[in-house]
């Protein structure tokens, strides 16, 4: 008796939590197939008639494959430099001793506890100097920096986890460390390479404050400033906006379902041991 | 097939302040199966590191076939190497574990594929080929981590603690396996171990050490029966050899225990001779202690017994000494605890130690 109930209990709480995460995300679903005008008669009201035609409408009028384009490209670029970079730090951190090892470690670390609120002043002037400032290779430049202090930090820990007998037995085997980072340690790093993809492709995806500051050109735009622009001073497209938020959302559900995926066969199978 | 020369290899850890192997020098002859065995902590491993190309050298010289190896990768030195914890790489099958290190070699495709299928069939892995390291069991790993040395056909092979992840029952048999393999490809091994069983059965010759040096070389049963200090002599043997503080008769011609004395003569009364002081540690194994009177005894009181099924073992104290000593013998023993009995001291199996420099006199 006590059983059900505390079962009952359980499923009450995450049918709440549910309804609590889920709900905003239904709500502009629903608002993504409705015009502004219908929104504004019934806030909550159900998607009838549907107006799919809002989503061609707003990727080939409203620009949303230009900022489509944009943000897939400043996004696959970042998470791939920040993927090999990170791990091949996170590597040689984990398993060579050298002079100032911790010290790098830190040094990296610590760039951590900065609000972009207090760097990106100077950031901007840098990029200026640099001839960078509204320019996709900047922005992606600007977030593989901002990005590289938490993918060390969390592939460092993982990669201290891999066994040293590992790159002995490597080596053993004739392989030299350029080798053994790609054939050993890499491979073998996957499900931790993975929780970092995930998180900095959601994360830069819907990245907003850099790109506001150091993107200017309309055709520059990426996602969140495409769908900043139907925030008017006056009047909210209101629907349009609810319609580039299911554009932007779905590429990040995919990639977590893909992604969550390989990191849940990863662990399971006893990746490290 | 090789000959493998250490000549006094010295290690210094950057980290520590002593040396952790110091002047350590064998040979290990071609076809030889060398065991280096120690407490842990003596320095096997660092010993090994070093001979793989793991450690750097801190001092003294690496040789095989006579050319120095110091300062070549280990990758160019043709050794294979069998980790402690196998050491298998997770994200492949055994097929490619075993298939690793000879794609590296850029061997043609047919020759690795006949080397991984004869070290598989050989180690009875041809159904596990596609396996990954996590679904096998602790002595398939084992055999996995052993084929992936077989298949190099390296000059040396080196052990470290292969056996100690074993359990009991499965390390007796991968013992007698890993000595077949060695009849078999009559190949130069060293072997590390702190297992004395695995030592005495498996070594043609073993090593031992304390403290980062080499305390003995020799064949196991001329070690067992001759050890050079009382730290051999108490580490090789179950239960360990008897030590018992004693004292030379002015003239040699006899042992004083307490207030019991032992006639000497033959080995031990030349070794007598030798003795630099007159107080010497007399030793003796368990094995070499019987109850009765038969040519030199001792009258000893009787503290303890403990059958172990095949035999007994006998804890007593001599009478008018301090210490004890262990008796090893049969299951028929019926002697009980309290009781006085005369031992019977087998003088040719036993040895004088200077309790000075704890070398054997
Ligand atoms: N990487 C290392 N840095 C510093 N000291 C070490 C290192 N590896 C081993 N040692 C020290 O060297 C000594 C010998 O170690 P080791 O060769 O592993 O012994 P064994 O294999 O015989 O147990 C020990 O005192 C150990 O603490
Ligand atoms: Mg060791």
């Amino acid at each position: 008796m006590t059983a059900i109930l505390g079962r009952a209990f359980l499923l009450l709480v995450l049918t709440l939590y549910t309804a609590f995460a889920a709900g905003p995300f239904i709500w502009a679903a629903m608002m993504s197939l409705r015009t502004t005008t219908e929104i504004s008669n019934s806030h909550f009201g159900l998607p009838l008639p549907a107006h799919w035609e809002k989503f061609p409408q707003a990727w080939f009028n409203s620009n949303y494959s230009v900022y489509f384009a944009n943000s897939a490209s400043v996004v696959v670029t970042a998470v791939a430099i920040l993927t090999i970079v990170g791990a091949m730090a996170a590597h040689c951190l984990s398993r060579y001793r050298f002079a100032g090892n911790r010290f790098v470690y830190f040094l990296i670390f610590s760039a951590i506890i900065f609000p972009p609120q207090i760097t990106i002043i100077a950031l901007f002037q840098t990029l200026v100097n640099y001839g960078l400032y509204n320019s996709l290779v900047g922005l992606t430049l600007v977030y593989v920096a901002v990005q590289l202090p938490l993918t060390v930090y969390i592939l460092e820990s993982f990669f201290a986890r891999i066994p040293g007998d590992l790159f002995d037995a490597a080596r053993m085997d004739g392989y030299s460390e350029w080798s053994i980072f790609w054939k050993v340690s890499f491979p073998i790093a996957l499900p931790a390479l993975a929780t970092t993809v995930i998180l900095n492709t959601i994360l830069l995806w819907n990245e907003f404050l850099y790109a506001v500051v150091l993107i200017t050109d309309e055709a520059k735009r990426t996602l969140p400033l495409g769908i900043q622009r139907f925030m008017g001073d006056q009047l909210e497209d209101v629907g349009m906006i609810a319609t580039g938020l299911m554009i932007a959302i779905i590429p990040v559900v995919l990639i977590y379902a893909f992604f969550s995926e390989k990191l849940i066969q990863g662990m399971t199978a006893g990746a490290v041991k | 097939m090789a000959t493998l020369t250490l000549d006094r290899l010295s290690k210094r850890y950057a980290s520590a302040r002593e040396v952790a192997v110091s002047d350590v020098s064998f040979t290990v002859a071609d076809g030889e199966f060398m065991v280096l065995l120690g407490p842990s902590g003596c320095g096997k491993s660092t010993t090994l590191r070093m001979v793989a190309g793991l450690e750097s050298i801190t001092s003294g010289d690496l040789l095989i076939d006579g050319a120095r190896m110091n300062d070549k990768p280990a990758k160019d030195r043709d050794i294979a190497m069998v980790f402690q914890s196998y050491a298998l790489y997770p994200h492949m099958t055994v097929h490619d574990n075993l298939a690793f290190g000879l794609r590296r070699r850029s061997l043609p495709r047919d020759e690795i594929a006949r080397r991984v299928r004869e070290a598989a069939a050989a180690l009875g892995l041809d159904q596990l080929l596609q396996r990954k390291p996590h679904a096998l069991s602790g002595g398939q790993r084992q055999r996995v981590a052993l084929g992936r040395a077989i298949v190099r056909h390296p000059k040396v092979f080196l052990f470290d603690e292969p056996l100690s992840n074993l359990d009991a029952a499965l390390r007796v048999g991968m013992r007698g396996e890993l000595a077949a393999l060695h009849r078999r490809l009559s190949a130069t091994m060293l072997y590390v171990t702190h297992d004395q069983v695995e030592a005495m059965t498996m070594g043609d010759r073993i090593c031992i050490m304390e403290n980062g040096s080499v305390a003995q070389i020799g064949a196991p049963l001329d070690v067992y029966a001759a050890p050079a200090d009382t730290f051999v002599a108490t580490f090789l043997g179950s239960p360990a050899m008897n030590l018992l503080p004693a004292t030379l008769t002015t003239g040699g011609s006899a042992l004083q225990l307490g207030s019991q004395s032992l006639p000497l003569d033959g080995p031990l009364a030349a070794a007598a001779a030798r003795a630099p002081a007159r107080d010497v540690l007399f030793g003796i194994r368990p094995e070499d202690l019987r109850p009765g009177d038969a040519g030199a005894s001792l009258r000893a009181r009787i503290l303890d017994v403990e059958p172990l099924g095949a035999e007994t073992i006998v804890r007593l104290c001599p009478e008018g000494l301090g210490s004890e000593m262990l008796m090893r013998v049969p299951r028929t023993f019926s002697g009980r605890p309290d009781e006085i009995a005369t031992i019977a001291v087998d003088l040719a199996a036993s040895h004088l130690f200077d309790p000075a420099t704890t070398r054997r006199i």
